[in-house]
């Protein structure tokens, strides 16, 4: 099982002009990996994994699972979005049986396994709160017990834990990497934050500011479970930022630039 | 809450009384300006000798009728232009023009065409409320976030079931609204329409009233039908609306 984004390239309309997004971005992920994607702010890690995902289309390039060609979306590649998109007029339990209601699988099974997923993210008590009764943890929990509950074989996060607290997303992190070791899904993690994406993947694909272009990828050996404050990670870090530096700093002043020109 | 209650209590209390003293010091006659016992009593005589429940049971029928067509026809017209930019583009923005006119006006063209008989009155109704409730639709299903459409197709809604699943409940709060709206533009609509030309119902009760000089008899049906109009908002809407107030939590209510 693999994962082949083969020199996908990709633009957008921008002001009657066209703002180049990704530039030949060509990376291959093992099936059963937990992949990061890190890189500053705008430089396309959203447009990325909605190419994986099959939102969106590529303007050249392509991506294969499995040799077969992304062209839609796809059961087998479960997007767990920035803005997670939980549905606020159903329950949790209710939240988490909706894709499997789309599958048509019965009332009841889709009960059980929702339940079961649940469970997996510790949320079973809350199955009949509403969407608007969580905290931004538990949210992002119930995303996660919702995609899990399809059984895909590919999950693409991105940035699920920005918004969060240290503490919760510790224990966050801590969780999902429990989940991925039993689980053994092909995890696409995106993250602005280096220290996140060493401390959680097997590789970090780092890209530059827009367009975004792969840099380097990292490889990550250390033991697991890891936790960010980990010493070993500090180095690994360090390496990447150093490399980041200047694309920060490129954006910003591109963003300020543009803005003074308006 | 309590002091709330209080000042009603005392605010109401304190109207009757001014009421019952301009009644009985008699500054106007009684047939023009009586008094709140008065009116008590041909409440009570109305709901007796059962003219009372035959209005408000032909009336009911009436705006059922009315207002399930126009909820019908209206939420299904909404969805259309929503869904077909072609019928946005043509009927959407007639439905737009159609829905500024004030609905009594449709009631020449429907004396004309129906004559003075009840297709004319839920022609009426109907024409008063159904394009509220068409633009409300539209409104809630262009206004979905964008991101509980992409979050419904990643996990498999197609079409249908994402138009059924995703769309119309993410449209809820708008679309209630809009029912909302239409309702009271059709009970208006039903009684103008009783009013002015049809029989039975309690716009007609308020024009015999009239006919017959019974003043208290007129105050009496118009409490009737304000307590109707209350009723309803207050069990079917308000009820419909904490519904989605508790789901959504109070702040995304649009
Ligand atoms: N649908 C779109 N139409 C036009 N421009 C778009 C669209 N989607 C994204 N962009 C532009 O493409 C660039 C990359 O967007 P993207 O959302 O992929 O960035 P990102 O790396 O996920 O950023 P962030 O870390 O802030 O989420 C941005 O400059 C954005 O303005
Ligand atoms: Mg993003």
């Amino acid at each position: 099982m693999s994962l082949i984004i083969d020199h996908v390239s990709k633009s957008f309309p921008n002001q009657n002009k066209t703002l180049p997004v990704l530039r030949d971005i060509h990376l291959e992920i093992q099936g059963g990996e937990f992949f990061c994607i890190a890189g500053p702010s705008g430089c396309g890690k959203t447009t990325l994994l909605n190419i994986i995902a099959g939102l969106e289309p590529a303007d050249s390039g392509t991506t294969t699972w499995n040799g077969k060609r992304i062209d839609h979306i796809g059961p087998e590649r479960l997007m767990i979005f920035q803005e997670l998109g939980l549905f606020p007029w159903l329950t949790v339990l209710q939240n988490v049986e909706f894709g499997l209601k789309m599958k048509g699988i019965s009332a009841k099974e889709r009960r059980k396994t929702a339940l079961v997923h649940l469970e997996m993210v510790h949320l079973a008590k809350f199955k009949d709160a509403y969407i608007h009764e969580l905290s931004g943890g538990m949210k992002q929990r119930v995303a996660l017990a919702r995609a899990l509950a399809m059984d895909p074989q590919v999950l693409l996060m991105d940035e699920p834990f920005t918004a969060l607290d240290a503490q919760t997303r510790d224990m966050l992190h801590d969780e999902l990497q429990r989940l991925w070791t039993t689980t053994k899904k092909t995890i696409i993690f995106v993250t602005h934050n280096i220290r996140e994406a060493v401390c959680l993947g097997d590789r970090v694909a780092v890209l530059s500011a827009r367009p975004g272009i792969l840099k380097n990828i990292v490889s990550v050996s250390l033991p697991r479970p890891r936790r960010i404050e980990d010493h070993g990670l500090m180095e690994i870090v360090r390496v990447i930022l150093e490399e980041l530096k200047g694309e920060i700093e490129k954006t910003v002043r591109d963003e300020f630039h543009e803005d003074t020109v308006r | 809450m309590k002091t709330r209650f209080v000042r009603q209590i005392l605010f109401y209390g304190i109207l009757l009384a001014i009421w019952e003293g301009l009644a009985l010091a008699q500054v106007w006659p009684g047939y023009i300006f009586p008094s709140p016992l008065d009116v008590l009593r041909s409440l009570a005589e109305g709901f007796r000798d059962s003219t009372f429940w035959v209005a408000i049971g032909i009336s009911l029928r009436r705006i059922a009728v009315g207002y399930g067509i126009s909820v019908i026809l209206g939420g299904l017209l909404g969805l259309l232009i929503s869904r077909f930019s072609v019928v946005k583009d043509t009927v959407g923005n007639l439905s737009l023009g159609l829905q500024t006119l004030p609905s009594i006006c449709w009631l020449p063209l429907a004396l004309l065409w129906f004559g003075i008989n009840e297709r004319a009155i839920y022609f009426v109704v109907i024409m008063g409320s159904m394009f509220s409730i068409t633009m409300a639709t539209h409104a809630g299903v262009r206004n979905v976030q964008p991101i509980f459409i992409k979050a419904g197709r990643n996990l498999g809604a197609r079409r249908i079931t994402l138009f059924r699943e995703v769309i119309i409940p993410a449209a809820m709060p708008s679309i209630l609204a809009g029912l909302k709206q239409g309702w009271s533009f059709s009970w208006r609509s039903l009684m103008a329409g009783e009013l002015l030309f049809v029989n039975l119902g309690l716009g007609h009760l308020l024009m015999m009233g009239r006919e017959l000089n019974d003043m208290s008899r007129v105050i009496a049906v118009m409490i009737v039908i304000a307590a109707i109009s209350i009723l309803t908002d207050k069990f079917i809407f308000g009820t419909a609306e904490s519904h989605l107030q508790r789901k959504w939590g109070l702040e995304t209510k649009t």
